[in-house]
Order: C-alpha cells, then sequence, then structure tokens
C-alpha cells in the first residue's frame, strides 16, 4: 500500500517533466488521482497512512491541498465514492491527521460511516413495515 | 439718516437717546418755569435767556418728535423681522423634515439596492453552478446503484462490501496495478505486494467501475507547480520505465483506446 502512494508522487512528477507523452501522461495522471482521492474514503488506509508517517510529511500535506481540485462539479462528476471529499476536507485539519495515528478513531469513523451508509436502507424497511403494518390493519378492519 | 439706517441694532441708542430728550425737556421746562417764576418776583437779570430756553426747548421738542417718529419705525421694523423670524423657522422646519424624508428614502432605497445586489450576486453564482437535471439524475443513479452511498438491502454484519474502496478494489485497482505487474511481465516489486498480487483472481481484472476510466478519457488533472518536494529525479527514471511499460501494455484501462 506504500507503494501505491510513493508511485503515485513520483509517477505524477515524472509526468510533469516528460514532454514526450503528455497527454497520456496527464489522462493516467488523471486516473491514479482519481483512484487515490477515493481511497481516502477508506478510514482504514487513512489510519495506515498516519501510523507510517505520511501525514507529517509537507509535500505529502500539500499534496492534499492540491487534491481539492476534485470538488469542483467538473472533476467531481467521476467520482463513485463522493464520501471521500468530506474525508479529504477533514485531512486539511491538522488535528485530525493526528488523531487518525489512533486505530479506535480509525474505527469509530468506519462504523460511523456504516451505519450512515444503512441509513436509506433503515428507512426504506421502516417505511415497508409501516405499510405492511397498515395493510394487516386494512384487512382485518374489511373482515 | 443715521437712525434711519440704523435699524435694530441702534435700538438702545435710540431709546437712551429718547431718553436723554425727555431729560433735557424735562431740564429745560424746569428752567424755563424757574425763570418765569423768578421773572414775576424780580426783573429779568437776562432777557434773552428765557428765549434762548424756549428756543433749546423748541429744539429738544423737535428732535423728541423725530426720535418718536424713527421710534416708531424702528418698533414697525421690529415687528417685521419678528414675522420673518417666524416664517424663517417654518421654513426650517420644513427643510429639516423633509431632509429626515430624504434620508429616511435614502436609507430605505440602499437597502433595497443592497438587497438586489445579493440577489443578483446568488442568482450569478446559481448560474455559474448550473447543472443539467438530466446529469445530476444519472450521477445519483451511478452512485446508489452501485451501492457506493446507499447499503444494499440485503446487507448483513458479515458482508465484505463497504461505502470506500476496500483493500481488495485498491489494489486491483490502477494503482494497484503499477505495483502488481504479474499480469503484465513487468519486474516484480516488492515480494509483499507480488504475493497479494497472486492471490488475485483475473476475474478482478483492473477495470473496476469505480475508476469510470471509459468516462475519463477527456479529462485531465489541473496542472500542479512540480513542487511537493519529492524523491529525486533518479528514484523516478525507474518508475517512469515502469509506468511507461504499464500504459502501453495495459489493455485494461481504456485510456488508449479512443
Amino acid at each position: 500500500m506504500r507503494k501505491l502512494l510513493s508511485n503515485l508522487l513520483c509517477g505524477s512528477n515524472s509526468y510533469c517533466f516528460s514532454r514526450v507523452s503528455d497527454d497520456t501522461g496527464n489522462r493516467l495522471r488523471f486516473q491514479l488521482e482519481l483512484e487515490f482521492v477515493q481511497c481516502l474514503a477508506n478510514p482504514n488506509y487513512l489510519n495506515f497512512l498516519a501510523q507510517r508517517g505520511y501525514f507529517k510529511d509537507k509535500p505529502f500535506v500539500n499534496y492534499l491541498k492540491y487534491l481539492l481540485y476534485w470538488k469542483e462539479p467538473e472533476y467531481a462528476k467521476y467520482l463513485k465514492y463522493p464520501q471521500c471529499l468530506h474525508m479529504l476536507e477533514l485531512l486539511q485539519y491538522e488535528h485530525f491527521r493526528k488523531e487518525l495515528v489512533n486505530a479506535q478513531c480509525a474505527k469509530f469513523i468506519d462504523e460511523q460511516q456504516i451505519l450512515h451508509w444503512q441509513h436509506y436502507s433503515r428507512k426504506r424497511m421502516r417505511l415497508q413495515q409501516a405499510l405492511a403494518e397498515q395493510q394487516q390493519q386494512n384487512n382485518t378492519s374489511v373482515k | 439718516m443715521a437712525a434711519a439706517t440704523g435699524g435694530g441694532g441702534e435700538r438702545s441708542s435710540t431709546r437712551d437717546r429718547l431718553l436723554a430728550a425727555l431729560e433735557d425737556l424735562e431740564l429745560l421746562a424746569r428752567e424755563l418755569i424757574e425763570i418765569l417764576a423768578i421773572s414775576r418776583n424780580q426783573k429779568l437779570p437776562q432777557p434773552g435767556e428765557e428765549s434762548q430756553i424756549l428756543e433749546l426747548l423748541i429744539q429738544r421738542d423737535g428732535e423728541f418728535q423725530e426720535l418718536m417718529k424713527l421710534a416708531v419705525d424702528q418698533g414697525k421694523i421690529h415687528h417685521e423681522m419678528q414675522l420673518l423670524e417666524k416664517v424663517v423657522e417654518k421654513r426650517d422646519n420644513d427643510i429639516q423634515q423633509l431632509q429626515k424624508q430624504l434620508k429616511e428614502a435614502e436609507h430605505i432605497l440602499a437597502t433595497a439596492v443592497y438587497q438586489a445586489k445579493e440577489k443578483l450576486k446568488s442568482i450569478e453564482k446559481a448560474r455559474k453552478g448550473a447543472i443539467s437535471s438530466e446529469e445530476i439524475i444519472k450521477y445519483a443513479h451511478r452512485i446508489s446503484a452501485s451501492n457506493a452511498v446507499c447499503a444494499p438491502l440485503t446487507w448483513v454484519p458479515g458482508d465484505p462490501r463497504r461505502p470506500y474502496p476496500t483493500d481488495l478494489e485498491m489494489r486491483s485497482g490502477l494503482l494497484g496495478q503499477m505495483n502488481n505487474p504479474s499480469t503484465n511481465g513487468v519486474n516484480g516489486h516488492l515480494p509483499g505486494d507480488a504475493l497479494a498480487a497472486g492471490r488475485l483472481p483475473d476475474v478482478l481484472a483492473p477495470q473496476y467501475p469505480w475508476q469510470s476510466s471509459d468516462m475519463s478519457m477527456n479529462m485531465l488533472p489541473p496542472n500542479h507547480s512540480n513542487d511537493f518536494m519529492l524523491e529525486p529525479p533518479g528514484h523516478n527514471k525507474e518508475n517512469e520505465d515502469d509506468v511507461e511499460v504499464m500504459s502501453t501494455d495495459s489493455s485494461s484501462s481504456s485510456s488508449d483506446s479512443d
């Protein structure tokens, strides 16, 4: 996983230098950055990065700031996991980056994310239950 | 003349002059009466004196009359001045009222203009961010149908699916492929990664839907200054080679197929 990161950073740098395959390079960099920014939605990955000291690295922090361009609508429409943007915003704060070293913090975020993820399905189930109950009541009253 | 043009400023002097004239008259009258009284008893010591006094008296009387006229005129002027002052006061009040109303109107207009400007700003902002509803619906469908933002209905606590890219997904993505070149025959890197790659079944080929590479063909990331303070160029070369080989070999990412 660590190599993912260093590859990304090196890769993007090398593509900035190369003049020959600029367009292909940029497209590839786009995909790489797309993948990476979405990986930030994974709290376990964030914990991993924090524990290996990436968040203390100034260039990395600068890179996180640079990634904020994914908030623009013309870029955001490519995100499958838009919740990564919220994590990206939080990552701009040093306090959050420091907290992520704790595994409990990552676990808490993970739990909350999953609970929130289930919000709509729970709501739908409740509605369905309510509807089923109502139909039952109607049936009994008709009888 | 001087008195006539003096007007209000010399009112006190007019009064003084009137009083002075009255005193003079009084004195002269007294003297005259004394002389007449004396001349009754004795012969006149100075025969011209009474005529002198009479003349003076007449003169003083004349002055007195003039002064009285002057006083009357001055009184009239003073009265007119008072009337005019009242009119001026009234006009002053009117002007102040108008001023207040103008101020109020200005305030109201300023508020209205400010609010209108704010509204225009928000309209502009909304127009800038305008997105077709179709696009929004498509996007909403994409992110919900793939269970990225909404849990699948059959989800139970043992289910490996998550609202974020899992380890497996990350490794099978483009980033992961840069480390796990086993399918493409490039020189291996860390044994750990190769091991991970070995565990991947071929089914999980890099083309994962969450990369949306088919749509990203025309998208380019914004240019950034190269200054992330990265590793020295010597290190980059090795990866550059790898990645270039990757891009020509990868059949998975459709970025080359135009």
